[in-house]
Parts: C-alpha cells; sequence; structure tokens
C-alpha cells in the first residue's frame, strides 16, 4: 500500500509544519468523503452511531449545564442534589459574592493582557514571518534554526529561570511582566512564515518595481491576504494568553495584578474562607468562560483550522 | 519583467546573486529583514534563551533566593543538585521518584486514552449520514478552548465524595470513592479485588525491596484514584483537539482508494484496518508525540486542584520543580529538576521518534538531505 | 547547517547573558546586616501579608491597621494570601516582600537562618509580657526575631446534641483515653463517627504529647520518633480508626476535622480556638460545647500553635513596620482580636481579662499550661511534609515504618 505524498514527517521541530499542512486540508475542499465511503449505512450501523455520539454528547455537554445551574444554587442545595439542574431555590448570591471579591479586578487585567499580547503577537509574529519567508538576508537560516529549536523547550522548564530574569530586569510587578514575554511565540511565527510562503511572488514583485517599500509591501499588501491566517494567530493568542496561568504565577505576586486565572484558582484553596463554596467556584467558572464561549461562537471556523496550527493543551 | 544583471558587482566581493535585483535593494531588503525579525530574537532570547543559561547556571549553585545568584557569596556546589536528585539516598530523591512513578502512570493512561477517543470521536463525526455535525464537532472541541482553571473547578465539583459522580456511580451500585482525598493506587486496588494480594499488608518481597529510594510495592501501585480523576478530566479536555487532526485526516482520504478496497471485497473491518488507518498513521504519530511532550509537562491541574496530594500521588516533576523553589527555597533543585524533565522529554520524543519512523521515508530524506548539501556546495563560490 | 554561525550565535547569547547579570542584578537586593532600622522618608506605604481564618479575622485586622495608618499618616495595604509559604517565598526572594506578615513557628527557623527577617524584638520594650514559652518559640541563633500576636492551642469539641441522644451526661466527659475510647464508642452511629480528627501531626501530635513523647529532643537536635512514647501513641489512634469509632478527616470527604464537626460526620472533634469563628460563620445551627483534651497515660497534653508579626529584613520602611506591629500588639488589640476571630492573646498581662470575658474557653486557655509548641528547627520542612503524606492514609499505614524513616530523613536534615 503506498503512502499518499501529503505524509507528514514528525519531528519535534515539524510537528507544527505537519500541523500546517492538516490545516490547510481543512481549509481546502474536503476530496469527497474520504473515511466514509458509498451511500447505504445500515439502520444498525445509523442507530449505534447516534447511540455513540448521544452518550460522548451528554458527557461533553453536561459538565457545563451543571456549571450553569449550580451557580445559581445555594450552598447546602449544591452539596446535596449534585445531580438535579434546576435550582431549588434559585438565588444569584453567589453572583453578588464574586462582586464583592476583586473579580472585576482580575478580569479587567485579563482583558488587558490579552488584547496587548495579542495584538503584540499578530504584529511581531507575522513581521518575523514575513522577513524568514520573503526577505533574503545573511544569517535567516540560522534565525529560523533558532526558533525551531525554541518551539522544541518544554514550557514548563522555563517557569524558575524566567522569574529570575524578571526580576534582573527590573519587571517584576508589573504588567510588563505578564505581557511582554508573551509577546512573541515561536508558533505563532512558524505559522505565518508558512503561509507567507503559500502567497504567490508575483504581487510583491510588482509593487517592489513600482518603488514601494519592505515595509509598504509587508503592511499594505501581503498582510491583508494572510487574513485566514491572521484570524487564526489572533484565535491562538487570544486562547494562549486568557488562559495562562504558568507564567502569570511567577510573574507576579501583587494580587492587583492578579488575571482571572490566577485570581479564580485560589477560590480552591480556601481564597473565600475556609469551606467549599460551590455556587461561587461554578459562578466564577462560568464567568471566565463567558468571554472564550463568545469568541469560540464568533470565530468558530477559523478556531478549528487554529487547534491544527499547532496549540497544545497538556 | 526585465533581468538585471546577475554578476558579481566589482569589489563587493559578494557573491552573484541569482535575483533580479541590484544591490540597493538588497541592502534594503537584509535591513528590514534583520529589522523585521529583531523584536522577535530580543523577547525569545530574553525570555526564552536567556532563562535556560540561567537555570543551567542556578542548578550548579546553592542560591537560597535571596540575593542576586550571581552574587559572590552564592557557591558552586557542581552537580550536587543532580546527585541530591538521582544518586543519594533522602528525601529529594524520594520525592523526585515519586513525581517520575506518578507521571509515567498518568502519560501511559492520558495518551492512549485520548488518542482512542479522539480517533473514536472524528469516526463518529465524519459519518457522512449525521445531521448537526458541526454542533456535534463544536460540542467536543469546546473544552479545549476553556482554561484549565474553570475546567478544573467543575471537576473539583463533580468528583467530591457525595458529587454528581459518585451520585451517577451509585445508580449502578457502587460506591464512589472520595477522589481526590483518595491516595490508594489502582494496581494495589485492582490486586486486592482479584485477591492477589492485601493493601493492608503488603507482599514482604515488595515492600521491602528498595529501588531508588522507593519500595517495589510503592512503585508498582499505579495510578492514585485522585490522579486517575485528573487523568480522566485531562483526557476528557484534550481529545477534542485531536479530534480534529484526525477528522482532517480523514476527509483527506481519497474516495478512490477505499471504492478500489471495497471492489477488492474487503469488509469495514479490513478495510478499516488496511486503508483507514494506515492512511492515519502520520496523524496517528503526530498526536502521540504531542501527547506525550504535553502530558510530561503537566503542572495547572496539580496547581489549582491538588497541590501534589493526596500523599503525593499527584506530586509531577513540573510542580515538584516549582515548589522546590518556590515554597521550600530550594532554587538550584527547582531547577536541576527542570532540566532533568527537558532531557526526559526530549529523550522519549527522540525515542519515539526513531521506533515508529518510516524506514522507506527516512532513507528517502537522507538522500535528499545529501543531494541538497552537494548542490549548496557546489553553489556557494 | 553552518557550526560556526552557531557558536558564535551561543557565544553571544552567553554573553549576554553574563552582560545582563552584571549590570542587571535589579531587582535582587543584597543581604542586609545591619540593626539599624531602615526608614521610609515621608509616609510610608506598608504592605501587610495575612493568612485569615476568615472573614472576621480579615476585617479585624484591616479595622486595625487603618486605625494607625490614620493615626500615624502612613498607609498598609493588607492582603490575605491563598498559599502564605509560597507568596512569602517569591516576596523574599524578589526582594519586594511585604513589610509586615503573619510568620508561623513552624517556618520561622527556616525563614530567620536565611536572612529574611528583620530582628526587632530588642526594641519592643515590654517584650517580657509576653509568654516566655512563646518568646522562646522565636528564638534564633540566641537573638529573637519576632515578637508572638497570639496562639491557640487543641481541645475536645463536643456536639451536645449527639451527646444527649447518646445518654451521656455531663460525668461522662472523658479524661482519660479508655473514657474517651468509650464515649467515642457510644457515640458512634450510621451516620456520624464518634471522633473526628484531622490529618497530619498538627493533630496527631496532640496524643503523643499525652504519651510523653514528642518528634524531636529537648534542644530540637536530634529525632526521636521511633520512641516507644510515640509509637504507642498512634497506634493507639490507629487501633480506634481501624475500629471504626475513631475517623481521619479525608476519611470523612472533609478538609478539616471541623468541617466533619460541623457538617455532622464527626459527633466530637480535636481542634483549636479558630473552630470557634467556623462554627458561628459557617456552621451556625450545630450546639457544641468545649472541653479539655482527655489526659494519656503520662499525663495532659496538647499542641500550641503561635505566629509571630514578622518584618522583611528587605522592608524600607522597618521603622514604621516595628511601630505598627506594636500597636497591633497592645493589650487592648489583643482583645479585640480575640473577640473577633477567638485567639488567645500572647500577653500575660491580657490573661485575666481574657478569662473573664471568655470563660467557655478556660479548656483553651489551660491547653497554655502543657501545651507543646510546634517543631520550629530550621531545615525541617520537607521531612515534616513528607511525614505527613506518609500519615495521609492514616488507618493502613504502617506506624514504626513511618517513624523510622522520619528519625533517617530528620537526622540527615538536622545535621547539616
Amino acid at each position: 500500500m503506498s503512502q499518499p505524498a501529503s505524509d507528514a514527517r514528525v519531528t519535534q521541530a515539524d510537528r507544527a509544519r505537519a500541523a500546517i499542512e492538516t490545516e490547510t486540508l481543512l481549509v481546502r475542499p474536503a476530496s469527497g468523503d474520504g473515511g466514509s465511503v458509498v451511500a447505504r449505512s445500515s439502520p444498525m450501523k445509523k442507530v449505534a452511531v447516534y447511540a455513540a455520539l448521544l452518550v460522548f454528547a451528554l458527557i461533553y455537554i453536561y459538565p457545563f449545564v451543571v456549571q450553569l445551574s449550580t451557580s445559581f444554587k445555594t450552598n447546602q442545595d449544591a452539596v446535596s442534589n449534585p445531580l438535579a439542574l434546576i435550582p431549588d431555590p434559585i438565588t444569584t448570591a453567589a453572583f453578588h459574592r464574586i462582586a464583592q471579591t476583586d473579580f472585576p479586578l482580575w478580569f479587567m487585567n485579563s482583558v488587558i493582557v490579552t488584547v496587548c499580547v495579542t495584538l503584540g503577537r499578530v504584529f511581531l509574529d507575522s513581521l518575523a514571518g514575513y522577513s524568514l519567508a520573503r526577505l533574503k538576508y545573511r544569517g535567516r537560516d540560522a534565525v529560523f534554526t533558532a526558533i525551531l529549536a525554541v518551539m522544541a523547550v518544554p514550557g514548563i522548564v522555563l517557569l524558575i529561570p524566567k522569574f529570575l530574569v524578571l526580576n534582573s530586569l527590573g519587571m517584576y510587578n508589573t504588567y510588563s511582566a505578564l505581557i511582554v514575554p508573551l509577546l512573541v511565540d515561536a508558533a505563532g511565527v512558524f505559522i505565518m512564515k508558512q503561509f507567507f510562503e503559500s502567497i504567490p511572488a508575483s504581487v510583491e514583485e510588482a509593487a517592489r518595481i513600482d518603488g514601494a517599500g519592505t515595509f509598504r509591501i509587508f503592511w499594505s499588501i501581503v498582510l491583508p491576504m494572510a487574513r485566514p491566517a491572521v484570524i487564526t494567530l489572533t484565535i491562538l493568542s487570544f486562547q494562549g494568553s486568557w488562559n495562562e496561568l504558568a507564567h502569570f504565577i511567577i510573574a507576579t505576586d501583587k494580587p492587583a495584578l492578579f488575571t482571572l486565572t490566577r485570581g479564580v484558582g485560589q477560590l480552591t484553596s480556601g481564597g473565600l474562607g475556609s469551606g467549599k463554596q460551590f455556587p461561587i467556584s461554578m459562578a466564577a467558572a462560568l464567568l471566565m468562560t463567558i468571554p472564550t464561549a463568545l469568541v469560540f461562537i464568533a470565530f468558530q471556523r477559523y478556531f478549528t483550522q487554529g487547534a491544527n496550527a499547532g496549540a497544545e493543551k497538556g | 519583467m526585465s533581468a538585471v544583471d546577475t554578476a558579481a558587482e566589482p569589489g563587493t566581493g559578494r557573491a552573484p546573486r541569482r535575483g533580479r535585483r541590484g544591490k540597493g535593494e538588497g541592502q534594503r531588503q537584509s535591513v528590514a529583514g534583520w529589522l523585521f525579525v529583531t523584536p522577535t530574537l530580543v523577547v525569545l532570547g530574553l525570555f526564552l534563551v536567556i532563562p535556560i543559561v540561567m537555570a543551567l547556571w542556578v542548578s550548579f549553585t546553592d542560591w537560597n533566593g535571596r540575593g542576586s545568584p550571581f552574587s559572590s557569596r552564592v557557591n558552586l556546589v557542581g552537580a550536587q543538585n543532580y546527585a541530591a536528585l538521582l544518586t543519594e539516598q533522602g528525601l529529594s530523591r524520594q520525592d523526585f521518584m515519586i513525581s517520575l512513578r506518578n507521571t509515567f502512570y498518568y502519560v501511559i493512561g492520558v495518551v492512549p486514552l485520548q488518542t482512542l477517543l479522539a480517533l473514536t470521536l472524528a469516526i463518529i463525526v465524519n459519518q457522512r449520514f449525521l445531521k448537526g455535525r458541526t454542533f456535534f464537532r463544536t460540542a467536543f472541541y469546546f473544552p479545549s478552548v476553556v482554561s484549565s482553571v474553570a475546567i478544573s473547578l467543575v471537576f473539583l465539583f463533580l468528583f467530591t465524595g457525595t458529587g454528581a459522580v459518585n451520585k451517577f456511580l451509585s445508580i449502578f451500585g457502587i460506591d464512589g470513592p472520595t477522589w481526590f482525598s483518595d491516595p490508594r493506587g489502582l494496581i494495589h486496588l485492582v490486586g486486592d479485588w482479584l485477591g492477589l494480594w492485601s493493601s493492608g499488608s503488603p507482599p514482604a518481597a515488595l515492600e521491602n525491596t528498595q529501588v531508588m529510594s522507593l519500595s517495589l510495592w510503592e512503585w508498582f501501585s499505579g495510578p492514585s484514584v485522585a490522579m486517575s480523576a485528573i487523568m480522566l478530566q485531562v483526557v476528557w479536555t484534550t481529545a477534542g483537539t485531536f479530534m480534529l487532526m484526525f477528522i482532517a485526516g480523514l476527509q483527506d482520504l481519497p474516495t478512490e482508494v477505499e471504492e478500489a478496497a471495497m471492489v477488492d471485497g474487503a469488509n469495514k473491518w479490513q478495510r478499516f484496518r488496511a486503508v483507514t488507518l494506515p492512511h492515519l498513521r502520520p496523524t496517528i504519530l503526530l498526536v502521540i508525540t504531542l501527547g506525550v511532550i504535553g502530558t510530561w509537562q503537566v503542572f495547572d491541574q496539580m496547581y489549582v486542584m491538588t497541590k501534589g496530594g493526596p500523599a503525593k500521588t499527584t506530586l509531577t516533576p513540573a510542580y515538584l520543580s516549582y515548589s522546590a523553589a518556590f515554597t521550600q527555597n530550594q532554587w538550584g533543585q527547582g531547577a536541576a529538576i527542570a532540566f532533568l524533565l527537558f532531557m526526559l522529554i526530549f529523550v522519549l520524543t527522540s525515542i519515539q521518534r526513531y521506533w515508529l519512523r518510516d524506514k522507506d521515508v527516512a532513507a528517502q530524506r537522507k538522500a535528499e538531505r545529501a543531494q541538497r548539501r552537494a548542490a549548496k556546495r557546489g553553489v556557494t563560490a | 547547517m553552518n557550526r560556526t554561525r552557531r557558536t558564535a550565535t551561543l557565544a553571544v547569547v552567553l554573553g549576554g547573558a553574563l552582560l545582563v547579570s552584571a549590570c542587571g542584578g535589579g531587582g535582587f537586593k543584597d543581604e542586609s546586616t545591619s540593626t539599624a532600622p531602615a526608614s521610609a522618608k515621608g509616609p510610608a506605604a506598608l504592605k501587610m501579608l495575612i493568612a485569615s481564618s476568615g472573614d472576621a479575622e480579615t476585617n479585624a485586622v484591616k479595622a486595625a491597621a487603618d486605625a494607625w495608618a490614620k493615626k500615624t499618616g502612613n498607609t498598609v495595604e493588607v492582603t490575605v494570601a491563598s498559599d502564605m509559604n509560597q507568596q512569602l517565598a517569591q516576596g523574599f526572594a524578589s526582594g519586594s516582600p511585604a513589610d509586615v506578615f503573619y510568620m508561623d513557628a513552624s517556618r520561622f527557623a527556616d525563614n530567620a537562618k536565611n536572612g529574611s527577617l528583620y530582628a526587632y524584638a530588642d526594641q519592643v520594650s515590654d517584650n517580657n509580657d509576653f509568654y516566655e514559652p512563646l518568646r522562646k518559640t522565636f528564638i534564633y541563633d540566641g537573638k529573637q526575631y519576632c515578637i508572638p500576636k497570639d496562639f491557640s492551642t487543641l481541645a475536645l469539641q463536643i456536639n451536645t446534641d449527639s451527646w444527649k441522644k447518646a445518654g451521656l451526661t455531663d460525668a461522662d466527659v472523658p479524661t482519660t483515653w479508655d473514657q474517651l475510647e468509650a464515649v467515642s464508642k457510644k457515640l458512634t452511629t450510621k451516620d456520624q463517627v464518634g471522633l473526628g480528627i484531622g490529618v497530619g501531626i498538627d493533630r496527631l501530635g496532640a496524643f503523643i504529647v499525652q504519651n510523653g513523647g514528642w518528634w524531636l529532643n529537648a534542644d530540637g537536635t536530634a529525632p526521636t520518633a521511633s520512641t516507644p512514647e510515640v509509637t504507642q501513641a498512634l497506634e493507639w489512634v490507629q487501633k480506634n480508626v481501624k475500629a471504626g469509632n475513631f475517623k481521619m478527616s479525608n476519611q470523612l470527604d472533609s478538609g478539616w476535622g471541623g468541617e466533619a464537626f460541623g457538617t455532622g460526620k464527626a459527633a466530637m472533634a480535636v481542634e483549636g480556638n479558630w473552630i470557634k469563628g467556623a462554627m458561628k460563620n459557617d456552621y451556625p445551627k450545630v450546639n457544641y460545647k468545649t472541653v479539655e483534651l482527655p489526659a494519656g497515660p503520662k499525663g495532659k497534653g496538647t499542641l500550641q500553635f503561635t505566629q509571630c508579626w514578622g518584618v522583611a529584613a528587605d522592608s524600607k520602611a522597618q521603622a514604621q513596620a516595628v511601630d505598627l506591629v506594636k500597636s497591633l500588639s497592645t493589650v487592648d488589640q489583643q482583645m479585640k482580636f480575640a473577640d473577633a476571630f477567638g485567639v488567645m492573646p500572647s500577653r500575660q498581662s491580657a490573661a485575666d481579662q481574657y478569662k473573664s470575658k471568655f470563660p467557655e474557653d478556660a479548656p483553651f486557655i489551660a491547653g497554655g499550661e502543657y501545651g507543646h509548641g510546634p517543631i520550629n528547627a530550621a531545615g525541617m520542612e520537607q521531612v515534616v511534609a513528607d511525614l505527613n503524606s506518609k500519615l495521609e492514609s492514616f488507618g493502613g499505614a504502617n506506624i514504626p515504618q513511618v517513624l523510622k524513616n522520619f528519625d533517617t530523613n530528620a537526622s540527615a536534615a538536622l545535621g547539616k
């Protein structure tokens, strides 16, 4: 059996490239419906598939429904009737309690950090990606290899040393500590480089002949053509910074700089007094997830593309 | 387009360029090229490269967290931190071995499960007769997008002793454990149930043999009940991402190949094994590699939910590295653990790549590389 | 790939690293060895880090700090820690810790040894008013670093409703181990266990003291866990856990003994003063009373817990910080704290006031006389954490083995 031409090579650095190829597969119209050929599926098979689907759908949707309903319960109701989906009585006490904590502050910090990181990444990653894809200069290959190598380092290894560097630079406990280290990510550079390489060079050539400067070409001509990749990068950056935790732990210990992940995370370790207050933690989790859900629904198509572009969650 | 001369400019010593541009353009590109890439290099260099160097330095010192790690008061202790973790009998080695054991069971549990689940979901969602496919694909993928903190909170609630999961199990007459407080190992429990041994008084041979600061009985504990709850949570969360990769792979399977197999008389199962699986091989490889890399680094869930407990059964090297430094002021050891973890991941993924490599393709790549090298040597003057 | 280019890049990077460290080190402070307090010019903005038992404590501390701030024209920002040890450590390492913070006795020696603490006890004129055992807890290398802020002891809480239902009277209040065992057996029903105990040596230690043993020797230089006194005490508790009339809090799906007690899973509990606030706020419907822990074979025993007001060596406003601490330690203020969240004043001159105001706390105060403080030797944290983790599955633990491991680890840690 011969291997299809588009088989992906898996090396530590190549994994993202392979993922790009799968991404482009999603973008291209699928060549027929591989994997489930030829019309007639037996009714038995249909029943089996639908049954399995139902089970999995339940498993995947139930926790979110529980989250929603528990945030409107009293703690006693939550503890005694965990399976019940209708609160009895219905109360918004959990949300009031949350409003009294620093939750709004955490929310604002998360928004600030996410917006800055996303804008930064989209701009800087595209710049670097374009440079690596289209501009010719000595050392370009070395730079690219260095970036690939960097992608291979597991993030967790950097927790302690990043703390040390932030401290040395005097950035500890400032907004820059939260934002600057996240401003560039190697995977994003890689994605943009791959995409720029796939754009035909003729348009740039024409512009160059007309005398446009390199940055003009990049900004006004090439970047707009890269819309799908830019949107993918935006989604990935949003996801990465909104949900980031480990970096924020080491970047600051000032409560005024806590983001949602950090602030809500400490609710589990008795942040609101001893004793587990489930409606409060469920309400906090719910409020944290709503922005993600909104962005997700709006950009659904691009999310699923972005999933294949190298994003990985332990 | 008119071709501009390609001969080398006299006096510049630069090799003739194949491009159609003149000297000025080349310089401009060079400047722009470096300019564009500099912010990236600065950030990555400052916050990725230098930290690695700094951590390596700290792992060879006895720095206790006060003052600069480069001050003269900090002593170089050579490989002492590494020795304490690997060769010297003591608490540090015991904790490190415990974290390795826990994560080992975690990885061999999570990676196959999430790969299988992702593949199953992909096959189900890919069925042509399915209505509302987008909805289900979205539902399965959504948890991957949500913050691990939010999901941890939900699962903490679902898995309490009197929580939803146990209430559900009680419908089948199963008395669920107090998940996150239960440190008993699964292998121990299964052995109890099968009558192989009794956890209350473990077989002396296993309990009294010590390997690297842990008894054999402790090595063969399997993941604890608490760890299993976390494993279930992680599989549930990440399967969606890999499902999308499998869907992409499935949709790329050319229908002609499958039809040919059908014409040849292969039934559904044979088709799946002989046609679909080999086609998906690269994707499966990718999913497993990403899975291994990700699972060995697990940290968020331990930080939010268990802090390494109960009884250190959810301790992982990543969390141990963090807590050794940030709570116990043993920065040298924390850095050493981080590096050992790095080495481990690197070795594992290299081994896996080598085992699962496609020998034909590898040989082909080698030939191509040799060709390219020869070509390059031929070009440069 | 060009090898020379790669080595060149590596060299540049390493050079850059050294450069950063040489001219940087901006965030790292050099250890100060002077004992004269650093003083902020103009109004000081102090940071205070506390580990709170609940809203009552947080509000009381904030009120006291604000009062001082208003009086002196400074400001105090009070932060409640969710993970005290981690936040303190991160603060010390970054060189900008909180100025004033709770310093627990068990963590004191490590931080003093580290140079993270500023010794100001000699600036407190009435230092002798604090109970001597408490003061001694905070002496390292012959110097007292800080003043104790309060103390608490363990006592026995009894659910009076369950007590009556089991047909027990005041005469049945246990004063010996045998009586405790018998009473707990009578109180154990299908839904409620007789006695609920929190996990770890911070509760089990009480029984060890009652049997005349302790983890370390008198001057804290060598471990003494593998002794009959310690072994017998733990095995006695384990016997009752296996029999089912005692249960550990993690067997009752509770985070601590107080939660098991308040949610009705245990009819009795072994907890300290802090349980008063928890019962009032979280479990107001439970009727209970507190009595002294029963005496063991070697007499009465309980555990004492105390914290001191720590001032950071890296604080830039040490003089103001010490002034704040002094104002938080007056007899009046200590009584206010006692009122708010049930801790006992560390000043001897406040004892009578406290006894007359809170007669129901007599069992806790009595513990002050025969209570044993925590392990406060330097370098023991990892060893204690390991011991606690091995005691988590208390019902099935191999006690002699666990104690032997503790001794080995502790010898190694103390020997350093």
